[in-house]
């Protein structure tokens, strides 16, 4: 199993903070990397300089063999990385369907010409991108509301929403920003289920998760941040049994015990 | 073929009508259909592509002195005027959109009147090339073919230069690229994850658009057979603004309702209280914005939705 993502060196810095500090980080093919620490270790800026939405200060990010470091989000999404946002970001406007079909962007758009001048083609591939995207809104359960306006979902519905647009655009790793927060139960043992289904479809995962016990059932491997530096990384048992990671998180709670 | 079916009947309806006016009323009908047209690629513009921007009449009106001054100051064939004049308005419209589409909201408002108020100027001050406050006069669409285009085949070109405009608004709109200049309008970091180049699709919506207005102007060129800087000021910016808000904003049914109510309005105003037009103008814009946000195609959306509901 090889990895498909590299970072090596991977830094950020605001001002005179140390955001992320020389973390080294690979993600295999058809794996669910887990990426966990407490509260400031590092975890969204980390997400953020794979997906594209912050430029590193220093270090490489290799997708598939190929240097990405500081491309902008639009162009990491078209080399195959797409994320989900931690706070669903639907358009507004359009129904269900239609945000999926946002998410085939990639595979949809060609020569602007194309649209104007073919005519039958153009309409064929309209009709081929719907029925494609009511496959996708009924793998993660929403065929029922395809049509549904946006705002009439509930949170949780949402959620499932943002995992079928980021599927509808075909990744090779695809990005969960703590997709666990806010959700019910019942709603976190259906995205179990969906993760290790895309994980199974080959598509490489990683996770970003403030929820331990979340993270450790579904991760293959799990990458510890704290302070913006990797402090442990192995298999979920291994981790649990990991010194450092104890005291890091207890650290935690007693820094919080004392404000 | 559905839709080409109802471009044909449309295309020969709107043709007939205009055999059946007298002269002030095809001249009434003619800046009619040109309103539309204008309508429709501002609502692409503003209300699809969400880009608050107050120069599409600035670009009919470059259309329309390109024509006039490529075809008799310049001296080109009619064929070259009109694809000159279209290179103009697309040059013209990155020149204004690179800069001015990496603005947002606010600041891509203020670029672009700032832009409308720059072509007055230049207008005013163009000399013999613009012609200034006076404009340009004195001269006729040349023949094509041999043949002199008046009267109400002149109108047809106009109907045709509608339905053009419509077409292709419609098959952008239910593109890839439509949806993505909603996604750009509805959340452009949502739409940057989703692989949609924000700034790209930003300059295209603005210069199809603006480019589309051009060519509008081009074929108003020969309505007046005069331009001048008064037509093109602000006011009717702001009017095509409000048409698009009033018909309802992202519908090009919207638009074109909108421009009919709003164009013809005044014609059965000015009778009953002169030229205080305006006034009910800015009463139906607060009264639309307020209590119909989604303008008067959301009305009949809610009707034709009660109705179907009914058994």
């Amino acid at each position: 199993m090889g990895e498909i993502l590299v970072a090596k060196g991977l830094s950020k810095q605001f001002g005179g903070l140390q955001a992320v500090a020389d973390l080294d980080l690979d993600v295999r093919r058809g794996e669910i990397l887990g990426v966990i620490g407490p509260n400031g270790a590092g975890k969204s800026t980390t997400f953020n300089m794979i997906a594209g939405a912050l430029a590193p200060s220093s270090g490489t990010l290799v997708f598939d063999g190929k240097d990405l470091t500081g491309l902008p989000a639009h162009a990491m999404a078209a080399r195959g990385i797409i994320r989900t946002f931690q706070h669903n970001k639907p358009f507004a406007s359009m129904t269900v369907r239609e945000n999926v079909m946002v998410g085939m962007h990639l595979r949809l758009k060609g020569s602007l010409w194309r649209v104007l001048l073919a005519g039958t083609g153009a309409v064929r591939a309209e009709r081929e991108a719907v029925q494609r995207a009511d496959e996708l809104v009924a793998f993660v359960g929403l065929g029922d509301c395809r049509d549904a306006d946006v705002d009439t979902l509930s949170f949780g519905q949402g959620r499932l929403l943002e995992i079928a647009r980021a599927l509808a655009s075909e990744p090779r790793l695809i990005l969960f920003d703590e997709p666990a927060a806010g959700l019910t139960l019942a709603e976190c043992e259906r995205l179990t289920d969906i993760i290790r289904q895309i994980a199974q479809r080959g598509i490489a995962v990683l996770l970003i998760e403030h929820d331990m016990r979340f993270l450790m059932a579904l991760a293959d491997r799990v990458v510890v941040l704290n302070f913006g530096r990797k402090i442990a990384q192995g298999t979920p048992a291994e981790i649990r049994a990991d010194d450092t990671v104890v005291q890091a998180y207890l650290g935690d709670l007693g820094a919080m015990a004392h404000a | 073929m559905k839709s080409i079916a109802g471009f044909l009947v449309a295309a020969l309806v709107l043709s007939a009508i205009a055999f059946m006016l007298g002269s002030y009323h095809t001249d009434v009908y003619r800046k009619l259909l040109l309103w539309i047209t204008l309508a429709l690629g501002y609502n692409f513009l503003f209300g699809i592509a969400g880009q608050v921007a107050f120069s599409h009449f600035t670009f009919y009106g470059i259309g329309a002195y390109a024509m006039v001054i490529l075809l008799f100051q310049v001296g080109l064939p009619l064929p070259l005027a009109i694809l000159a004049g279209i290179v103009v308005c697309v040059v013209l419209a990155l020149v204004v959109a690179i800069p001015a589409t990496r603005l947002e909201g606010f600041y891509l408002a203020l670029a672009t009147l700032a832009f409308a108020q720059l072509f007055i100027v230049v207008l005013n001050e163009g000399g013999s090339v613009t012609g200034g406050p006076g404009g340009l006069a004195n001269y006729r669409l040349p023949d094509i073919l041999g043949v002199r285009v008046t009267g109400p085949w002149y109108t047809v070109v106009i109907v045709f230069l509608l339905l053009g405009t419509l077409a292709i608004l419609w098959r952008l709109d239910r593109s890839w690229f439509g949806r993505a200049c909603r996604a750009v309008r509805d959340d452009p970091q949502a739409a940057q994850a989703m692989g949609i180049n924000v700034t790209t699709t930003r300059i295209v919506a603005y210069a199809v658009t603006s480019a589309l207005a051009g060519v509008a102007g081009m074929v108003y060129a020969f309505v007046d057979n005069t331009v001048n800087p008064p037509i093109f000021g602000l006011e009717n910016s702001f009017l095509l603004l409000f048409m698009v808000i009033v018909g309802g904003s992202g519908r090009h049914a919207g638009a074109i309702v909108g421009a009919i109510l709003l164009y013809l309005l005044p014609f059965f105003l000015s009778p009953l209280i002169g030229h205080h037009h305006a006034l009910v103008f800015g009463v139906v814009m607060v009264a639309v914005v307020l209590f119909q946000p989604k303008g008067l195609i959301g009305i009949w959306d809610h009707l034709t939705a009660r109705r179907r509901m009914a058994p």
